[in-house]
């Protein structure tokens, strides 16, 4: 049966049968132990936990250890079966980068849109005051899911660029372990469903930072959320060990550290936080897990818990994670701006340790957050002050890129459009915050802001600059200039609106508000504004789907580019490189008389293992 | 063109988009008046941080559509850009003027912050306790409980804060300041009302179902009044 | 050296980072875990903690250190029945932490229940630390098949040298949550 062999397809079933084998189990132990059978919260638990082991192994992700384990020479095995349709490798447990690549990005794509269409439910609710059809918890489930999906979705995202891209930029055959990879995407559509059933289980109105003791007493669409976000956290773990050790162990010969390409350094900080930080904020929402599952006392100052503790190990995750949001998305506008200007990236070396500082600056800076918590007084003034601080290394980037048009040759194409609409947003969304702003819509627009300057638009731009190469066919230029205006107009109509609205008084979370505050017309300009992305969403897949279907064949390199992956057919062969490149320069070489990156010899004999 | 002409032109016009903007941001009213004493040194860092930021936010929005249009290129030809690949004393300057900007904003912070979290001599100290979703203010000096938040004029306050149940947010907007009522512990603010009238505190962090909802009147009036308001809930 | 010796060189230099990376992530787990017992505790220490046994369970989880590093060594040098043995001494040392543990867990349930103060740092420390000898132990459980078949060579034994690392950094990270748990005050 071809349907069986569909990785996919195992996973499900075998997974499902695990989760009844996990719920059962737990129910007869409850008997035993002489409770109730059935409540909710251990037994799906349990039920998830196990169903989720089990469909990895349904998919095949243990094979090969396990065949290790019992000698079945270990053989590689084979990415795809030769009899299985293309379309079949993205649904199989398959070992190659570029395919990883692109599950993530479709899974993040259907996140976001998922996200998307929530926020857009609940901007109609707050678009007039008082309570239109949602209820106030209804409303902020919605929210919450909103921003908890967002930032999965982003993760999500960053992976997907970071794994097709940086085997091929260093000139790499492939990740550095490749089956690692495989499980690491193949954590998150549990994760997905997870989050999709956290509605209907009750939804959780907690927003996405799940303070206690609030989320102690959510429904049990909260559990979902904790267990949905703990896998995606540990893919971005496994991610990142793959990243950092590809990058330290397999660059192609030549490539000293400063030869690489921008996105590779800002890859290697991303991955740096994502490794180390991770684990608080997996560790804090376990410890919620717990208390709501066990009755331990980490946050009920009644049972001597603490529920700032929460708040300090969430923050301490949570704000590095938005420069792990943002890093990449910055890595990529430094790749398009000097290939559209013609010029070489200005002051390489700066922007490439930025990466770095912008990275341990934002690991000292967690209490900004927490200014009004009830933390220790003291510890305001050093917290304000290295927040303000991470200014310093985003404003050498952004002036760089500055410097890099400064007198180039500027191409207008749909990639540097959204790249100048990025560093247009992430300006607005820059501008500091305060106290007397802490938990009003001004948060909101400047979160908005950093997270569509630093990551939405740089991944349009990202994903219009590399269409041709990961499709070998170009999208529509007309559509996608279209798309950028909406999505431009639309940005500034729906979020310039919610500073000013931050600045009179408007509460985030809230379903409703007192109608003498005069907020309305600004909110329903807000919703208008909300809308008109959402057009501009729709704009985008249609160009996606029809250009990939029926798109012009794209040449190799159509942008001109120097860096490696431009320099291999489009889409690349399956093992990347048919010889292994040559570095013998920088990667931004553009206007420089001989200046190459990379040799590729020329040869028909396929390379020996170079990993 | 020459380049230093471009430069020079360049510069004109983030010069006077800034002033446009700096001047926008300064003269426009787009916050509640204010109604505490602490609420002067707030908006006055408010406004700083929108000044510099008016004129950053100038200086890189005229760059980045100056080059737009004057640099503009239509078709792929071979032509390239010069090969600058940096110019050192440039990039030390656009890192240690941004550091000077900040470090300014950082002492200007902490003197705001040591501003508002001030003791005061002879404070009503008044007990506000949160739960979903209302609030309680108790005046232990005068043995008294409320439903509202009575204040006298210009009399420096201490609330202390606590919650019964999850945490909340005391906010006033025209108060400026906000602090989280956080169960298990007792948390404080210091305020002077220094105007007449009626305000409302809202709850500013999300506390479940009626957060939208949660709020009590705040009501300033002259120390006379105040006490005769005391007198008449004493009896 | 030959093309093929350098590439098993480099994949073998390319495991150990992996490794390394994977253990640097786990110890922000345990550091993340002691700072929790003292944000919440501070020193606090119950009397009722049972110190004895505590120092013995942290006696053998030293010595089955002390046999697991023998076992590589013994494989490294190709003497494959000293490996076995010791890998099993390792196993069995493991096995006896965890039912030290679990007699601490019967005494604490009795003195401090995990809902109160002390008790949920105790069970939760103790909890996440059991959990990763347990997959230390079923890491070394899965060596046991391939060694007694000699698929181990002193060229070849990666997967022996990556399981002891990690079980050396569960031992390593007793070595932290024991004194603060059992120690201080
Ligand atoms: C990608 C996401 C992203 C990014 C990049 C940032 C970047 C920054 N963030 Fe933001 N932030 C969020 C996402 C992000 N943030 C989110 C999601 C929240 C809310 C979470 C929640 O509660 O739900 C939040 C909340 C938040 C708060 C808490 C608000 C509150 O709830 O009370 C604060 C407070 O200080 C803050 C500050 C900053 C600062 C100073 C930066 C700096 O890094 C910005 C630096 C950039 C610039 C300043 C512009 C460029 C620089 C120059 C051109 C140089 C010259 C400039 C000067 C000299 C000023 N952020
Ligand atoms: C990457 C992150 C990201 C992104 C892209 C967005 C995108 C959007 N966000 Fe959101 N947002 C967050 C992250 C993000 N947000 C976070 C973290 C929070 C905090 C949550 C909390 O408080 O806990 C938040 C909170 C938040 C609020 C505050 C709610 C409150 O406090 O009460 C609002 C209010 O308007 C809002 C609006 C929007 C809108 C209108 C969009 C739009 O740009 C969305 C546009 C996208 C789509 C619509 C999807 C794709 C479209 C289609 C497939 C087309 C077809 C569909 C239709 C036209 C219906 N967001
Ligand atoms: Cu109380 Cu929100
Ligand atoms: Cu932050």
């Amino acid at each position: 049966m071809t349907f069986w062999r569909l990785g996919i397809i195992r996973g499900i079933v075998v997974g499902l049968a695990g989760s009844g084998l996990g719920m059962g189990v737990t129910m007869l132990l409850r008997i035993a132990l002489g409770l109730t059978a059935w409540k909710a919260g251990p037994v799906t638990a349990v039920g998830t936990v196990v169903g989720i082991l089990f469909y990895l192994a349904g998919l095949g992700a243990f094979k090969y250890w396990l065949g290790w384990v019992r000698r079945r020479a270990a053989e590689e095995p084979q990415a795809t079966e030769p009899t299985q349709p293309h379309w079949a490798r993205y649904l199989s447990f398959d070992i190659n980068h570029k395919t990883i690549g692109i599950q993530y990005l479709v899974t993040s794509l259907l996140v976001i849109i998922v996200a998307g269409i929530y926020q857009l439910i609940a901007r109609l609710e707050t678009s007039q005051p008082g309570l239109q059809f949602l209820s106030p918890n209804t409303y902020n489930s919605l929210v919450s899911l909103h921003g908890i999906m967002m930032l999965s979705g982003v993760l999500l995202g960053i992976a997907g660029m970071m794994n097709y891209l940086v085997p091929l930029m260093i000139g790499a055959r492939d990740m550095a372990f490749p089956r690692l990879n495989a499980i690491s995407y193949w954590l998150t559509p549990p994760a997905v469903l997870l989050f999709l059933f956290s509605l209907p289980a009750g939804g959780f109105d907690t927003g996405w930072t799940a303070y206690p003791p609030l989320s102690l007493r959510a429904p049990l669409g909260m559990q979902l959320m904790l267990i949905a976000f703990y896998l995606v956290g540990w893919s971005s773990i496994l991610g990142s060990i793959n990243f950092l050790t590809t990058i330290f162990k397999m660059r192609a010969p030549g490539m000293s550290l400063f030869r690489m390409p921008i996105f590779i350094w800002a890859t290697i900080a991303t991955a740096l936080l994502q490794l180390v930080f991770t684990q608080f904020v997996g560790i804090a929402f376990l410890m919620l897990l717990l208390e709501r599952l066990t009755g331990l006392g980490f946050f009920d100052p009644d049972k001597g818990g603490n529920v700032i503790l929460f708040q300090h190990l969430f923050w301490f995750y949570s704000h590095p994670a938005v420069y792990i949001f943002v890093l990449p998305g910055l890595g990529v506008i430094s790749e398009v701006v000097p290939v559209f200007s013609r010029k070489p990236l200005f002051g390489y070396k700066a922007v490439a340790i930025s990466s770095l500082g912008i990275a341990f600056g934002g690991m000292i800076v967690w209490g900004h957050h927490m200014f009004a918590a009830g933390m220790e007084e003291w510890l305001r003034v050093p917290f304000m002050f290295t927040t303000l601080l991470v200014a310093v290394p985003t404003g050498i980037k952004i002036f760089s890129w500055l410097a890099t048009m400064w007198l180039g040759k500027i191409h207008l194409e749909t990639p540097m459009l959204f790249v100048i609409s990025a560093i247009v947003v992430f300006l607005i969304g820059g501008i500091p915050v305060d106290l007397y702003i802490h938990d009003t819509y001004w948060v909101v627009a400047h979160f908005h802001s950093t997270l569509f300057g630093g990551f939405v638009f740089p991944m349009m731009a990202a994903i219009h600059f590399w269409f041709p190469k990961v499709t070998g066919r170009l999208l529509d230029e007309r559509l996608g200039k279209r798309y950028w205006t909406v999505m431009t107009v639309g940005f500034l109509v729906t979020y310039l609106p919610m500073f000013w609205l931050g600045l009179n008084g408007m509460r985030r979370r809230i379903a409703d508000y007192d109608p003498a505050l005069g907020l309305g017309t600004m909110n329903t300009v807000a919703t208008i504004g909300g809308y008109l992305t959402g057009l501009a969403m729709l704009l985008f897949f249609i160009n996606l789907v029809v250009s990939a279907r029926r798109g012009a064949p794209a040449p190799a390199n159509p942008w001109h580019s120097q860096t490696l992956e431009w320099q291999v057919s489009s889409p690349p062969p399956e093992e990347n490189f048919v010889t292994i490149p040559q570095i013998v320069g920088s990667p931004y070489g553009y206007g420089i008389p001989g200046s190459r990156h990379a040799l590729i010899p020329m040869s028909s004999q396929p390379p020996e293992e170079v990993s | 063109m020459s380049r230093n002409k471009h430069l020079v032109l360049a510069s004109i016009l983030v010069v006077i988009v800034s002033a446009i903007l700096v001047v926008i941001f300064l003269n426009t009213n787009f916050i509640p008046t204010e109604a505490a004493t602490q609420a002067k040194p707030i908006d006055h860092l408010l406004r700083l941080l929108l000044g510099i930021g008016g004129v950053v936010f100038a200086l890189c929005m005229v760059f980045l559509i100056y080059s737009i249009f004057a640099f503009r290129h239509r078709q792929w030809d071979s032509a390239e850009g010069p090969p600058l690949e940096h110019y050192s004393p440039l990039e030390v300057a656009w890192t240690l003027i941004p550091l000077a900007i900040v470090l300014f904003l950082a002492i200007q912070g902490a003197r705001v912050l040591g501003d508002i979290s001030r003791a005061m001599p002879a404070e009503l100290e008044v007990k506000v306790v949160a739960f979903q979703w209302d609030w309680r203010f108790e005046y232990p000096q005068y043995g008294l409980e409320s439903e509202e938040l009575r204040l006298p004029v210009n009399r420096p306050v201490l609330l202390r804060l606590s919650s019964l149940d999850v945490i909340h947010s005391f906010w006033v907007p025209a108060f400026r300041t906000k602090e989280d009522a956080v169960p298990g512990m007792v948390t404080t603010l210091h305020l002077t009302p220094s105007r007449l009238g009626s305000y409302k505190v809202w709850c500013a962090e999300l506390c479940g179902t009626g957060h939208a909802q949660m709020q009590a009147p705040v009501i300033v009036v002259e120390p006379a009044d105040f006490e005769t308001w005391v007198k008449e809930l004493q009896k | 050296m030959s093309r093929a010796t350098t590439l098993v060189i480099n994949r073998l230099t390319i495991k150990r980072l992996g490794l390394w990376l994977f253990i640097l992530s786990e110890s922000f787990l345990f550091l993340a875990l002691l700072v929790v017992r003292f944000y919440l505790q501070g020193v606090q220490r119950p009397t009722e903690l049972n110190q004895p046994l505590g120092f013995v369970i942290s006696g053998i989880l030293l010595l089955s250190s002390l046999t697991a590093y023998r076992g590589e060594s013994a494989i490294a040098y190709g003497d494959e029945k000293l490996f076995r043995r010791n890998i099993l001494f390792t196993l069995g040392l493991g096995i006896l932490f965890l039912v030290g543990v679990g007699i601490e867990w019967a005494e604490g349930f009795r003195f401090f229940p995990p809902a109160s103060g002390f008790g949920t740092v105790f069970f939760t420390l103790t909890g996440f630390h059991a959990f990763h000898v347990l997959t230390g132990l079923l890491a070394l459980l899965t060596l046991v098949l391939p060694g007694q078949k000699g698929r181990f060579t002193p060229e070849n034994y990666w997967a022996v040298e990556g399981i002891v690392k990690y079980w050396h950094f569960v031992d390593v990270a007793w070595v932290f949550i024991f004194p603060t748990l059992y120690l201080v005050s």
